[in-house]
């Protein structure tokens, strides 16, 4: 036997724990696995990528999954920037992915039909039980349902070894999820090979740049302005700031805090006296790059910008 | 008195200098702009002169009084990333403090040059000098001269101004030269008169990647498993072919000033069957071992190697491919290793078994006795062959 499952989240959704879970609990089984999660861009919010691989056979190279049985996506959002994960996956395979969209919808995003698909709203669980938008715990239960391992009874002993707190809350996020996924199994077999692999390099994480040869990279590693602009961090958020323009002073401390200078300094339109239209300078936001991260709207001493949902 | 001499173009004089202050005139007379270092013995006295001749003015550079060596190579890592030549100098557990910088030096690309006053890495507590300070930077992308005078001494840290800043190279420097058998002995040296001389030889190039206001750039960024190899990968060819510029460089100082090294120089090695392989001051030794060699009808030679890295491999083959034995006195232990850290690498490049010597360790003293009796017992297969046998330690 040989699982291979490809997971993809982002930083604090808790991607590292559900790998190194659904391993412990498959080892408890009596399985073999490795959990290999990708290290590096461990930013809340930054897209990141593990390898999970269960065989009931010793195995111990961390060789890249290109072609997985299952692919998780803990946000759905993700689908769309990874799709060449969703096209590796094996026909007659698992996408298991978290999202509070329909699972037809989700399906519909998914777009292929030679593969069984399994939604759960994670998030929606995880903030039920747990109180925290990870949702780790959820997925490692849709991961058992669908696959038929590891037992509930291992995720619980593995929940305990690898969070160590909040694990009655984790495990009941885990088995509401267990049960309550939809499954759409696969409509047709599909073509028995795959032309698509899922690349070696992590670069399709990070942007589309091109990858260059040694020499003509500049000297000493040197970068030029500019090299963050195909880096569009907008994707990581969780919720975007809003101002509220008739609150804002002008002051500018945003503008200074925002590590992403996703804060702008733009001309606005406005009533001013006498009902006279004036240009006004405002603050608005480059929500291309803007990672939510809420700072602006920490460190605003008049309140005006609020956070609001967008998952 | 100065012997006044007309070599090559330039005018020169004879003077008396020890080795720690034949380095930081040579400094001086490549006008240096930034010097940041840390006295430790032996380099103290290089880098006290070097003060000197900032504070009384012989010296436009800045001088910083860092409080350590990591801040030290940190200090002139930054100011050659604005631009500027940059000197500092070190040993041993100094050395070993600047460790983390090293790579980073090679990595950003700056042609720092740094005198090494070699010695013994403690413990036990040993001021003297041996190469293991030396040896354990090996692989970390600078380039390196191992010296065996004082007037080599002056002459190799000019040229590694020259070698480091050249536009195909941009690589650290270091020249390492005796902990106390060079650094604290008084020779006499030939040095130019004139400044402007050595700056024509090696005229600033500013030619490396560095911060400019008018032209924002970021150094030192992250490279992730995407780009690392590839960046560290151009360091790496670097180094490798800057051996090309060692040579021109040398040979270009001979023309100008009438010394050339080369990368290494042999001594009657052309009917040799044995040959003694060193690097540093002992190299005078080896050659007298090999002269009372060959008095006793053994066909004795001897060979000094001047560049660790880039490693002069072609050099080496030529100069003992045709040597029955070939045996290397090294100056610092490889823990743990099969033979020396020299022997390892001239086996490796000879393909064939060598013989490897321990001497000087902690500065034990030796001499051309001593090193006569090694070549005589590798000569008489007395030792195995990459079996380490020691010259001068106690015991068994
Ligand atoms: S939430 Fe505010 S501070 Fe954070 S990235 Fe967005 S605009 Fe910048
Ligand atoms: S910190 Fe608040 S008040 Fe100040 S400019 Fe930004 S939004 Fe306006």
């Amino acid at each position: 036997m040989r699982i291979e499952s490809v997971w993809i989240g982002r930083g604090g959704q808790g991607i590292v724990t559900a790998v190194y879970i659904v391993a412990h609990a498959s080892i408890a089984d009596g399985f073999y696995a490795i959990a290999n999660p990708e290290f590096g861009a461990e930013r809340r919010g930054a897209p990141v990528k593990a390898f999970l691989t269960i065989t009931d056979y010793f195995e111990d190279s961390p060789e890249p999954i290109k072609n997985p049985d299952v692919a998780v996506f803990l946000d759905d959002k993700l689908i769309d920037t990874m799709r060449v994960v969703v096209e590796a996956v094996k026909p007659g395979g698992y996408v298991i992915v978290s999202s509070g969209k329909g699972p037809e919808e989700v399906a519909g995003i998914i777009g292929r039909k030679d593969v069984n698909i399994a939604v759960v709203d994670g998030i929606g669980l995880a903030l039920k039980h747990v109180g925290l938008a990870v949702p780790n715990g959820p997925m490692v239960g849709v991961f058992a349902k669908v696959m038929g391992l590891p037992r509930l009874e291992s995720i619980k002993e593995a929940i305990a070894s690898q969070l160590g707190k909040a694990v009655e809350q984790n495990f009941a996020a885990a088995v509401e999820a267990y049960k309550t996924a939809v499954v759409i199994p696969a409509a047709e077999a599909g073509s028995a090979k795959i032309s698509v692999e899922i690349p070696t390099t992590s670069a399709f994480l990070t942007g589309d740049y091109e990858l260059v040869g040694w020499d003509q990279i500049p000297e000493g590693g040197l970068v030029y302005p500019g090299s963050s602009l195909r880096y569009k961090t907008g994707s990581w958020r969780v919720e975007k700031p809003i101002i509220d323009h008739s609150k804002c002073i002008m002051c500018r401390r945003c503008w200074l805090f925002c590590p992403d200078d996703a804060v702008l300094e733009v001309w606005r339109e406005a009533k001013g006296p006498g009902g006279r239209v004036v240009r006004v300078k405002a603050i608005d936001f480059s929500y291309d790059y803007c990672k939510g991260c809420g700072i602006c709207a920490q460190v605003c001493p008049t309140g005006a910008i609020q956070m609001v949902r967008e998952l | 008195m100065t012997l006044q001499l007309e070599l090559g173009k330039v005018r020169q004089k004879r003077i008396a200098l020890t080795g720690n202050h034949a380095v930081a005139l040579a400094a001086k007379m490549a006008r240096v702009e930034v010097i940041a270092a840390y006295p430790i013995t032996p380099q103290t006295p290089a880098v006290e002169r070097l003060a000197e001749f900032v504070n009384n003015g012989e010296l436009d550079a800045e001088y910083i009084p860092v409080e350590g060596e990591h801040s030290a190579l940190s200090a002139v890592v930054g100011a050659s990333a604005m631009g500027a030549r940059v000197f500092t100098a070190t040993s041993s557990q100094g050395l070993g403090f600047m460790y983390e910088i090293l790579p980073i030096a090679v990595g950003l690309r700056l042609p720092v040059v740094m005198g090494i006053a070699t010695r013994a890495y403690s413990a036990p507590i040993n001021v003297w000098g041996d190469y293991s300070d030396v040896m354990s930077m090996r692989e970390l992308g600078w380039i390196i001269y191992m010296v065996s005078n004082v007037q080599e001494a002056f002459d190799t840290t000019i040229q590694a101004f020259r070698v480091g800043e050249d536009p195909s190279v941009h690589l650290p420097v270091a020249v390492a030269y005796d902990g106390f058998w060079i650094s604290h002995v008084l020779q006499p040296l030939e040095v130019p008169e004139d400044e402007e001389d050595v700056m024509r030889y090696a005229p600033i190039t500013r030619s490396w990647r560095k911060l400019d206001v008018d032209n924002p750039a970021s150094l030192g960024a992250v490279g992730t498993p995407e780009w690392y190899f590839e960046i560290r990968y151009a360091a790496y060819k670097a180094l490798e072919d800057s051996i090309k510029v060692v040579l021109e460089a040398d040979a270009l100082y001979g023309k100008m000033f009438g010394r050339s090294y080369g990368l290494g120089s042999g001594y009657k090695l052309e009917d040799a069957d044995v040959a003694i392989v060193t690097y540093g001051s002992i190299y005078g030794l080896a050659r007298k071992a090999v002269d009372a060699l060959r008095a006793e009808g053994i066909r004795a030679g001897a060979l000094k190697i001047r560049l660790l890295r880039p490693w002069p491999a072609d050099f080496l083959r030529r100069r003992l491919d045709g040597v029955d034995k070939v045996v290397v006195v090294d100056r610092a232990f490889n823990h743990g290793g099969l033979v020396g850290p020299v022997a390892t690498e001239l086996a490796a490049t000879l393909a064939r078994p060598i013989y490897s010597a321990y001497a000087t360790i902690g500065m034990r003293a030796t001499d051309s006795a001593a090193l006569k009796k090694a070549a005589e017992r590798v000569a008489k297969g007395e030792v195995e062959p990459m079996r380490p046998f020691n010259i001068g330690l106690r015991g068994p």
